[in-house]
């Protein structure tokens, strides 16, 4: 064997070699069998069902052995995988006339990963059971060497895959061009392809290693082919999603997708055979693996990422980037009053519907709008094609023929580079009066009621007649009670009547300031009185008239007294002058001898205010 | 200086009251019972119940002891097969005057309160007959109240003019409709929405009804 893998440059006779292989194998895998089968010879049949399955599925083992009890079947230790007993079952069988008691246990036998694997000892001629376990279909079959294989196609040599190291997976992005817009949509294909038996699992959906674009409508599941590459088969996994560039600017971009790989452990020299023989159930046998997780990575793609022009856009752009057409449709040609109805606006094309918005008749006389709400059918798995359609329910509020304004849509053309703004076509539309609520509003006053109503022909007889209208009338119908006008009366008496109580209930609540300015007002009162009678006196003294004098003298003195208090008595003076004034007013006295000039004097003394004196 | 406090305060009352005066009902410039009677009466012959029991219910606001209003209310009520609930013997005995009477009831009976508030304080003498006026003029604030709590109702409820309105789920015309309501049928308003009034049935089933589809009895 060594020789042969020495000479790596003549390969022609390495089938032959693998033929060997395989022939030696059996050899002493049967010689193995028949030493063990000696111990199991108490099993009359084995048989596993199904003897391919992916990993998270079980296959079941039947075994029928004699005897009955559990230790007539022993089960195998086979790495990797679980066998349970779930049920067993006794019979009493006839053989040869011979009554024989049988067991038949039925085992679970779950796989912990993909990989072949070899149950022995268990059938009477000792053949062990194959039990193949594959990640999923399209990594678990073995490629090469099959009509599939075969018709696969092959990459041109000038196309990039950039294999994995150990030449176990590859990952690539294709994008249909190189300059995008800000917003507009790209679709993208990812494809990961996978070298059977060489990768374990799959750990992850692809993912961008940029965050300056997001990958959008990823599909869940993706398309699975197989593809040969430099002779060697790949089971490829094609995705398909949306690239939407997120911010101007020149960007590289990738995806990498996380795998589980066999990592062999001899060195790859050796393992060339290996590699050709292609049947992982033959590399198991022969080559020693260990599992790895790795990311697979695909090739940096350098991606012109532009900005939208600010110069041309449309009011109504709502960011929609693509190449769109735009119909418009009413559910029904006519409709009632009051109804309403339903004016669409379809959408098609390709690009980001995302972004595809319009609030279609937002303010439209004699009708009511409301908001439109939006639906997407996509024309494709990731929703770059398809129709968005927009439905408005309007509502008219007048009968007749009316006509509705065309929509519009503006979006920017990537491959023109400039703003496109779609219109429809108006749409014509029949408005009836609504059923059982007529138009004209309905009279309040009975002026305009139709009084020959036949169906009221009846009631009236029963009715009892008219009234005589008073000139007297109200103006409003609503009670006093609830008029603001009249409740302010009873509020404004609440208020008058609660603050006159108040200062009934508190009469020694004046203020000192009050009490001394009415002091001070009867002051002013009596000085004015005493300068009043002092004026008078010497009126009287100049013009010779001795009464007029007595009697401003009478008064001066009666003010001084009351000024000064009733209990205080008056000057002497003053008292000789009040007796003068009696005399020649009660007694008629002459007072010719009187001199009057020292009276007068005697009379401006008594007119200074006593404290000023 | 009181005085000019509530001179001014009495002021400040009338121009609040001016900016919340009433609005003068429809086109009449002035209403009375006869008129509105004479209108119900209009509105039946010409086979509109639903604005014949309108016109005769704000009759019976203006003069609740007609018996004529009452009679033709409950004729055309009878031939529009609507019916509606008999008021109690309080609520009976309160409508044997217009709630306007009643206004001006409860304004004496605030004079005589406060008289006699302020003749027990001033006139101790006369305190007992002070505290007899007293208890007259709250007795009729009392009556006043109880005549406001009697015609609330009233006040708040609105007559169908138009047969077999629909009564629908929201305040919209495309709003489902819960069920249709008679013309003549007496509703009460409990809410507003452009255009819309949330009513209530006196079964308490309640839903939205278009404005032009009834008329409040007190506008």
């Amino acid at each position: 064997m060594r020789g042969v893998n020495h000479r790596r440059s003549e390969t022609a006779w390495l089938p032959l070699a693998s033929l060997v292989l395989i022939c030696a194998a059996v050899l002493i895998t049967t010689v193995g069998s028949v030493a063990r089968a000696a111990a199991a010879q108490s099993v009359l049949s084995a048989a596993l069902a199904p003897t391919q399955i992916t990993v998270g599925e079980s296959a079941e083992l039947t075994v029928k052995t004699l005897g009955a009890g559990l230790e007539a079947v022993v089960l195998p230790t086979v790495p990797g995988l679980e066998l349970r007993i779930v049920e067993q079952t006794h019979h009493l069988e006839t053989l040869h006339g011979v009554a024989l008691g049988t067991t038949t246990t039925r085992v679970r036998v779950t796989p912990q990963h993909a990989g072949v694997f070899t149950i022995p000892d268990l059938t009477p001629s000792a053949q062990p059971l194959i039990l193949r376990v594959s990640v999923d279909d399209a990594i678990g079959k073995p490629p090469a060497k099959t009509a599939a294989a075969a018709a696969a196609p092959r990459v041109p040599a000038g196309e990039t895959i950039h294999l994995t190291a150990d030449g176990s997976a590859f990952l690539r992005l294709n994008l249909p061009k190189r300059e995008v817009y800000v917003g507009e949509s790209v679709p993208v294909e990812i494809e990961l392809g996978l070298r059977p038996g060489f990768v374990n699992s799959l750990n992850g959906l692809p993912t961008l290693t940029s965050a300056d674009f997001t990958l959008n409508n990823l599909s869940r599941q993706p398309g699975r082919s197989e593809r040969v590459i430099d002779g060697v088969g790949f089971a490829v996994l094609t995705w398909h999603s949306v690239l939407a560039p997120v911010r101007p600017g020149t960007f590289t971009l990738s995806v990498e997708s996380p795998i589980t790989i066999r990592q062999r452990l001899r060195p790859e020299s050796e393992a060339k055979l290996e590699d050709q023989l292609g049947d992982p159930f033959m590399q198991n046998l022969y080559g020693k693996t260990i599992k790895k997780d790795i990311k697979v990575a695909s090739p940096a793609v350098e991606l012109n990422v532009l900005a939208l022009p600010s110069e041309g856009r449309p009011a109504q752009f709502s960011g929609a980037v693509g190449s769109f057409r735009i119909s418009s449709e009413l559910v029904s040609n006519s409709a009632a009053v009051g109804d309403p109805l339903s004016l669409r606006m379809h959408v098609s094309g390709s690009g980001n519907f995302d972004r595809v918005d319009s609030a279609m008749l937002e303010h439209l006389a004699q009708w009511k709008t409301y908001p439109p709400k939006s639906t997407f059918t996509a024309g494709d798995a990731v929703g770059y094609e398809g129709v968005k359609s927009f439905e408005q329910a309007l509502i008219a509020s007048r009968a007749g023929a009316q006509s509705l304004p065309p929509l519009s849509f503006s979006y920017f053309d990537p491959i023109a580079r400039r703003y496109a703004t779609l219109t429809s076509a108006p749409l014509q539309v029949k408005i009836t009066p609504a059923p059982g609520e007529p138009s004209a509003p309905v009279p309040l006053t009975p002026a305009d009621a139709d009084v020959s109503g036949t169906a009221a022909a009846a009631l009236a007889g029963g009715l009892r007649p008219d009234h005589a209208v008073p000139a007297l009338g109200v103006r409003s119908l609503r009670p006093l009670y609830l008029q603001i006008p009249f409740l302010a009366v009873p509020a404004a008496l609440v208020l008058g009547f609660a603050g006159a109580a108040w200062r009934l209930r508190r009469p020694g609540s004046r203020r000192p300031s009050s009490v001394a300015a009415s002091v001070r007002r009867r002051r002013r009162r009596e000085r004015d009185a005493v300068q009043r009678a002092l004026a008078a006196g010497e009126t009287a003294a100049q013009a010779g008239d001795p009464a007029a004098f007595c009697a401003a003298a009478r008064q001066l003195i009666a003010a001084r007294l009351i000024e000064t208090g009733a209990g205080e008595t008056p000057p002497l003076e003053l008292r000789a002058l009040q007796l003068i004034a009696d005399a020649q007013r009660y007694a008629a006295m002459p007072t010719a001898a009187v001199d009057w000039s020292h009276w007068l004097e005697a009379l401006r003394r008594a007119a200074i205010e006593p404290e000023a004196a | 200086m009181p005085a000019r406090r509530l001179a001014l305060l009495g002021l400040a009352l009338f121009a609040i009251a001016g900016d919340g005066r009433a609005q003068p009902v429809e086109s009449t410039p002035k209403l009375s019972a006869a008129s509105l009677y004479n209108a119900g009466n209009a509105y039946a012959r010409s086979g509109k119940p639903g604005l014949a029991v309108l016109n005769y219910e704000r009759a019976r606001l203006l003069a609740p002891a007609d018996a004529d209003i009452a009679a033709n209310l409950a004729t055309v009520r009878r031939s529009a097969a609507v019916y509606s609930a008999t008021p109690g013997a309080v609520a009976r005995l309160l409508m044997l005057a217009s709630p306007n009477f009643f206004a001006w009831f409860g304004l004496v009976g605030v004079l005589l309160t406060g008289c006699g508030l302020l003749g027990a304080v001033s006139a101790p003498r006369w305190r007992r007959a002070a505290y007899g006026g007293m208890l007259i003029g709250v007795l009729g604030i009392a009556v006043t109240l109880a005549d406001l709590v009697v015609w609330w109702p009233t006040l708040h409820a609105a007559v169908i003019i138009r047969p077999d309105t629909p009564v629908r789920v929201a305040p919209v015309p495309m709003g489902d409709s819960l069920f249709a309501l008679r013309e003549a049928e007496i509703v009460r308003v409990e809410a507003e929405h452009e255009g819309f009034f949330l009513v209530r049935t006196g079964s308490a089933r309640s839903g939205w009804v278009a404005a032009a589809n009834l008329a409040r009895i007190v506008p």
